[in-house]
């Protein structure tokens, strides 16, 4: 508990914390369980991921598949299950491997393997934080092992038709999407009002397939279609993350700091107008001079002047 | 076709029993005749060496019902519903959800262990699995058979992620996941208490194989005895759809030993 832990994973966009399925499965877990890890994400300057993302690092320790970091939190006594009943532990692994052999192939498909998608989106989206020249052949070697997965976990032996694969696939998928819809029902989160393991599991396969903006989306529509669904991802996001639930802008903070830009150049803009309104109306012979409005405007004439200056 | 009613000269087909069929196959096997013992629906078992190759997925067991070839358990169970049979009507949306679940982590993990071991664990793979599995073939196609059927396993395992795990860790998981269908079970007769779904079909298969089964090491098989509910299941199960039936039911008959009573 005492050494301090590090965590490196992909990071985000589109209003998530990260990309990656199984990096925000950790970083989810981490804030219901208040584990207190510092989360590096991996960019350009930063030294190429080896294989398994997302890493966990305490003082010498590297672990690296999410239910082995999760495992090592529960020791470190950050434990986000010590509620749950028995049945409710085993109703945990029971629900984890649906959404492994059921959602899983249609998440890498949409991700890695549908050409539009990847070409357009994720490519370019993984390459940009991949320091060359391993961003030109990392992000391929990614796609081939997700589509190297979906083929022999779900393809039957050659010849296969790669066309009713995917079918199935998303077929399986959106079966599953409606099992968790019905199985989440209107509770806040899936065994009650806490946040256990297996919230941070679905929220880390639903969260990028919901918010992440492909061109081909079949998966994300279906998913918009269960409301129950899309409100438990936005709730973890907005308590648990600080994000605020906006659709498509990528880097938040610099659309904020432009906004609060516009948003002075406008208030300027209004209080030249008043300025000048007002100037006419104490020109006009009908109104007496004013003092105090006099004195209001020019308060307000002085404040406009280090406004402009304010804009960042 | 799927208004027609369940003919009395239904097959299913799997490897042959004394010498070929490997652990992962029996239980898938004994998972589906429990099921359809389950419906009361009919069914002959019959043993073909070359059954892989004529399944239309490549997985076994399959089963031909009038004109129609279906394999694995999970169409099965869909063919079947087709044709009106179903044994998980009654269960709640939450329920049917739940025993999807539970479907998933014995495939998942159970049977992903088993095959694990059968193919990459490298002393069961040379003195049970090469010898069985290439058996009705002569030198040197065993040889070239079995070491292809490795290497595809082995890929699979792969890109899963489970190549890189030692078999201490496999039991690991295969404990895990008996630790949680025994909390599930409780003290029920069944998953779903009063009548059996195709979750307990499922689980029958696999438990009652590994049990069932001898081994280079009886590790896997005391991984399940360590839960008590787990045999009484497998045991009840087996009293209720297998003894009294014929003889050619897997479930008389254990892939390398004799040793098929639970009761030591």
């Amino acid at each position: 508990m005492a050494a301090p832990m590090e965590l490196s994973c992909w990071g985000g966009d589109w209003g998530l914390p990260s990309l990656h399925p199984e990096s925000l499965t950790v970083m989810a877990y981490a804030k219901f369980s208040g584990a207190p890890l510092t989360v590096n994400t991996i960019n350009k300057s930063w030294r190429a991921p080896k294989g398994d993302v997302p890493v966990l690092i305490a003082a010498d320790i590297v672990i690296s598949q999410p239910a082995k970091i999760l495992n090592f939190l529960r020791k470190q006594k950050y434990n986000a299950d010590y509620e749950l009943s028995a049945k409710q532990g085993a109703d945990t692994l029971a629900y984890i491997a649906l959404l492994e052999e059921k959602l899983l192939p249609a998440l890498l498909h949409t991700f890695w393997v549908e050409a539009e998608n990847y070409c357009s989106v994720t490519k370019p989206w993984f390459a940009s934080r991949i320091p060359f020249p391993l961003s030109l052949y990392l992000p391929g070697k990614m796609s081939r092992e997700a589509l190297n997965r979906i083929l022999l976990t779900r393809g039957g032996p050659p010849p296969y038709s790669l066309t009713e694969v995917e079918a199935q696939i998303y077929r399986d998928a959106k079966e599953c999407l409606n099992l968790l819809s019905k199985r989440l029902g209107t509770s806040q989160f899936l065994f009650g009002d806490r946040p256990t393991t297996l919230d941070a599991f679905v929220f880390g396969f639903l969260a990028p397939i919901y918010k992440v903006c492909f061109p081909r989306v079949q998966l994300q529509e279906h998913l918009k279609q269960l409301p129950n669904l899309c409100r438990f991802c936005d709730d973890i996001l907005t308590c648990y993350f600080r994000l605020t639930v906006s659709g498509h802008s990528p880097a938040g903070q610099d659309t904020a700091d432009a906004n609060l830009q516009k948003l002075t150049q406008l208030v300027n803009k209004e209080s030249n107008l008043i300025e000048k309104m007002d100037d006419n109306l104490r020109k006009s012979p009908q109104h007496p001079p004013r003092k105090l409005t006099m004195l209001k405007l020019a308060a307000g004439g002085e404040e406009s002047s280090p406004l402009n200056r304010l804009s960042p | 076709t799927a208004a027609e009613p369940w003919p009395e000269n239904a097959v299913l087909y799997q490897q042959l029993k004394e010498e070929q069929i490997l652990l992962s196959d029996n239980a898938s096997s004994l998972a589906v005749q429990a099921f359809l013992q389950m419906c009361s629906l009919p069914i002959r078992v019959v043993c073909r060496a070359n059954a892989e190759y004529m399944s239309p997925s490549g997985k076994l067991p399959f089963i031909h019902v009038g004109n129609q070839v279906v394999s694995e358990l999970g169409p099965i169970v869909q063919f079947v519903k087709a044709k009106g049979h179903s044994l998980s009507d009654g269960l709640d949306e939450v329920q049917k959800a739940e025993m999807k679940a539970y479907m998933e982590l014995v495939n998942n993990m159970l049977l992903t262990a088993e095959l694990y071991l059968q193919w990459c664990d490298d002393v069961t793979v040379e003195e049970i699995t090469h010898p069985r599995y290439g058996s009705p073939y002569p030198w040197p196609l065993n040889r070239i058979l079995s070491y292809q059927k490795q290497w595809e396993v082995r890929r699979k395992m792969k890109a899963i992620g489970w190549a890189g795990k030692t078999l201490e860790q496999v039991l690991e998981d295969v404990d895990q996941c008996c630790q949680a269908l025994s909390q599930r079970l409780g003290t029920q007769p069944y998953f779903f208490n009063k009548q059996p779904t195709e979750l307990d079909a499922l689980v029958f298969g696999h438990l009652f194989t590994i049990l069932t089964t001898q081994l280079t090491t009886d590790e896997l098989s005391e991984k399940v005895k360590n839960y008590s509910n787990l045999t009484a299941f497998c045991r009840r199960i087996e009293q209720q759809y297998f003894e009294g039936h014929d003889k050619d039911s897997s479930a008389t008959v254990a892939a390398r030993s004799a040793k098929r009573s639970l009761l030591r």
